[in-house]
């Protein structure tokens, strides 16, 4: 019984810790923006994610980490592989999306067709990190 | 069978009703409730069904073999976010900058090319991490005295 509840506020800490992530996430770009260092605004939110990418901390129909780019024109891919590598570089945040549920990260801009997604789980490295 | 038990079951409450004087309507007590309770065993088995799906499928994904307890630091852990910012924007001019200041080649035959192997090395390690980048700047900067 006591498990069950732990395990339920558990729950409910985890969706705070991955609201909580997307803010910081949000509020840095922003700030970037507004300082000038950025030139252009990164937005991020929570999507689908991609089902093949899955593994078995994955959010049901959440599991996707999701950044646009709002540059206001469309990127060129190697822009925006240059932003996902950044976040699958940072082994830290990798491991800390893979386990509070996300499986996919997908980058894109608000115009124009292109986008990348890659599966977090090929750059977590998450055996050896515990081994 | 159901059909002629239902049939049976409302014939016999219409007559009692007509000896009563009181109403009956087509929505029977007795039939709703029988239909109800099949519908729920319907759902119950779909549940379970699903829930079977689910456990087999986690037990055949990465990571399955690893508790969650385990991994409760790293939930906790804190980002830098301004950092992860600045490596997206700033990273890649500075990585250019000081993989060609401190290249081991510009400091052949002299006693600091193996501090500037090493430094390059770190360099190349770290190409997306802003904050590493300005440590290993400031450490080209004192080390190998190089004029930024």
């Amino acid at each position: 019984m006591w498990y069950k509840i732990i395990e339920i506020t558990e729950w409910f800490g985890e969706v705070a810790e991955r609201y909580r992530l997307v803010k910081d996430f949000n509020r840095a770009a922003k700030y970037a923006f507004i300082q000038g260092t950025a030139p252009t605004l990164l937005e991020a939110k929570i999507t689908r994610g991609e089902s093949t990418y899955k593994h078995a901390f994955s959010k049901w129909m959440a599991s996707g980490f999701r950044i646009k780019a709002l540059s206001g024109r469309p990127l060129e891919r190697g822009e925006l592989v240059e932003i996902g590598r950044v976040i699958l570089d940072n082994e830290e945040l990798t491991r800390k999306l893979i386990t509070l549920g996300w499986d996919t990260l997908e980058v894109h801009s608000n115009k124009g067709y292109n986008g990348v997604k890659w599966a977090l789980k090929e750059f977590a490295k998450i055996g050896g990190f515990l081994n | 069978m159901i059909v002629s038990l239902i049939q049976i079951k409302k014939d016999s409450a219409l007559s009692k009703s007509i000896a009563e004087g009181t109403e009956v309507t087509a929505s029977n007590i007795d039939l709703s409730i029988s239909i109800w309770f099949w519908l729920a065993i319907i759902e119950c088995i779909i549940i379970i069904y699903l829930v079977f799906k689910l456990k087999k499928r986690n037990v055949n994904l990465d990571f399955a073999d690893i508790s969650k307890d385990k991994l409760n630091s790293v939930k906790s852990s804190s980002i830098d976010m301004g950092n992860v910012m600045n490596s997206i924007n700033s990273s890649r001019g500075l990585y250019k900058n000081l993989s060609r200041l401190c290249h081991p080649d510009r400091f052949i035959n002299s006693e600091k090319q193996e501090l500037a192997e090493s430094i390059f090395q770190e360099i190349t390690k770290h190409k997306r991490n802003f904050q590493k980048l300005s440590e290993l700047k400031q450490r080209a900067k004192e080390e190998l005295e190089i004029k930024m």
